[in-house]
């Protein structure tokens, strides 16, 4: 069409919008152009300048424009939950096996984004669209249900996290929850992808203060770079406790939503397969501080470790408050902002990519470059996911624990079969053309289904078969 | 920033916004040729059948062994 329609084409100053007034659409010819196309070229049109300059000045702004679903899906994924599951491992084993452990778990959600990089850029369609149309309406509606529930889920343990966090500034659990819903809802209100995309980036780099926090533990720098290379100690058998947090870990950091949240936001952004070196920067950028974010989580708590305190119970604001005597009162409080931060960024985010896969699925406008009224399922979908998880927060007697327990594990669980449908959609040619994945990447993505089956099957031997671990070291 | 980033287009849509649709966007980006034209759907191998139900049996025992899990917890 770009070939078709020249400018020379266009007739008229102007086309008035009134003669499609209800859904605010100009056509020329036989092509409708939407709210939505104006406010994309007008992206494209300062990235395509820009990649027409030379220099350093000229990289550097490319990268900026370029920037964004990466780092926000994989600083998203260290949402509340996460940083729980570091905060317990740091807690509970102190600094070995699991720093190199999670590094592992942050290069497996490296190789799975990139692939719906590419997807998103070749396609310009998102994830669950693809499933939607290659597969058909039973799997395309299967896939959908599964990433709703899952994010619902989440989205609970968001707002306890939320709810846990500003807990620990004497914030009440009601306060903090409307709070969150406002802020989200602000968010919203800029009705553009861009303004969103730099506001909630600018919000997830707070996902960092967990730095400042494992600085004032004094960590041994020397046990650090020992454990990462060595990967030990190990944890010591592997008891059923040790299962569930090696599975809350990799839960952490590779789960279903990530995957439709990425394509979707590629493909609002506007990126295309001239994008994709970009896009590999970005989502490696983006896993690289969500490593930092995450290992200093676990280092931060590891004190509680080397103390011997129990941690078995503990929720966000416990460990903030069981840090105080190590880290003092401003550690402390930065640890729990940490929580709140990392609960927000990550209801904002899932929030989103439930409403990209809904529109997707039931063929309505899906974009944050909507207006409301174009865009009012889309927006509704995300509001109202997120005005449920919150009550339900609110719920006294809600066994919170045992929520967040189920999340971590149902994301690993539930990542096998969604990397099923992204492993044949990238391998498509008939939609990838030449990207189609190369042996390397296959043969990675092979490995990371494995690693997650394996675990998956882990922990079920550990929940069904406790004493069947005893044969393979556990105890 | 530049005023490209800043908003929605007014009340009509402007030749240089038109211009800017047509030579930015690649065709399959304008949501009007998105709508009309779907990826079209590919018929699944019967490995790839068995695949998929495998691992949707896989994630439904699965999620039983949380419920349990869950259950015995509980209790």
């Amino acid at each position: 069409m770009k070939e078709a329609k020249t400018t020379s084409e266009l007739k008229g100053d102007a086309v008035p919008r009134s003669g499609l007034k209800n859904d605010s659409r100009a056509s020329i010819n036989d092509v409708v152009i939407t709210h939505e196309d104006i406010d994309r070229a007008h992206d494209r049109e300062q990235v395509s300048k820009t990649r027409a300059r030379r220099g350093f000045r000229p990289r550097l702004r490319l990268f900026w424009l370029l920037i964004g679903p990466g780092i926000l899906v994989m600083l998203g994924e260290n949402d509340g939950p996460s940083m729980l599951s570091y905060a317990a491992t740091g807690a509970r084993f102190g600094i070995g096996f699991f720093v190199p452990f999670i590094v592992l778990t942050f290069a497996m959600a490296c190789v799975v984004q990139e692939m719906t990089v590419r997807l998103g850029a070749a396609t310009h369609r998102g994830h669950a669209e693809l499933i939607f149309d290659r597969f058909g309406p039973f799997w395309g509606w299967f896939s959908m249900i599964d990433l709703m529930i899952g994010n619902f889920l989440t989205l609970v343990t968001e707002f306890i996290a939320i709810r846990a966090g500003l807990g620990f500034f004497g914030v009440r659990p009601a306060v903090a929850v409307l709070g969150a819903l406002v802020v989200l809802s602000v968010a919203l209100m800029t009705h553009r992808y861009w303004t969103w995309e730099r506001i909630i980036l600018g919000a997830a780099m707070f996902n960092l203060v967990f730095v400042p926090v494992a600085l004032l533990t004094h960590p041994h720098w020397g046990m650090v770079g020992r454990a990462l290379v060595t990967w030990r100690p190990l944890p010591g058998g592997i008891p059923q406790e040790t299962v569930l947090i090696l599975l809350a870990d990799i839960g952490a950091t590779v789960t279903p939503w990530m995957l439709f949240f990425q394509q979707s936001a590629i493909a609002d952004k506007g990126l295309t397969t001239r994008d994709i070196r970009m896009g590999r920067i970005d989502t490696v950028l983006g896993a690289a501080l969500a490593t930092v974010a995450a290992l200093a989580t676990m280092l931060a708590t590891t004190p509680l470790f080397m103390h011997h305190m129990s941690t078995a119970n503990f929720e966000a604001a416990e460990f903030a408050q069981a840090l105080q005597p190590f880290i003092g009162h401003w550690g402390a409080a930065l640890f729990a902002l940490g929580i709140f931060e990392a609960g927000m960024v990550a209801a904002i985010t899932i929030s989103t990519s439930s409403a990209y896969a809904f529109g997707e699925v039931a063929r309505r406008p899906h974009s944050l470059n909507l207006p409301f009224r174009q865009g009012r399922t889309f927006y509704l979908v995300l509001l109202v996911e997120a005005v449920a998880a919150a009550g339900l927060v609110l719920i006294p007697g809600i066994p919170l624990v045992y929520i967040v327990l189920l999340v971590n594990v149902i994301a690993v669980l539930a990542m096998p079969p969604a990397l099923l449908f992204l492993y044949m959609l990238v391998n498509d040619r008939e939609i990838m053309g030449v990207l189609v994945s190369p042996l390397w990447a296959n043969v990675l993505a092979l490995g990371v289904v494995i690693i997650l089956i394996g675990a998956g099957l882990l922990f079920g031997i550990s929940v069904i078969a406790p004493n069947a671990l005893a044969i393979i070291g556990g105890r | 920033m530049e005023k490209q980033f800043d908003s929605a287009p007014g009340s009509e849509v402007s030749r240089e916004e038109l211009t800017a649709v047509m030579t930015s966007l690649e065709p399959d980006q304008i949501i009007f040729t998105k709508e009309q034209h779907h990826c079209p759907r590919r018929r699944l191998t019967r490995t790839e059948m068995l695949l998929f139900w495998a691992l949707r049996i896989y994630l439904v025992f699965m999620v039983g062994v949380v419920v349990y899990q869950i259950w015995t917890g509980v209790r």
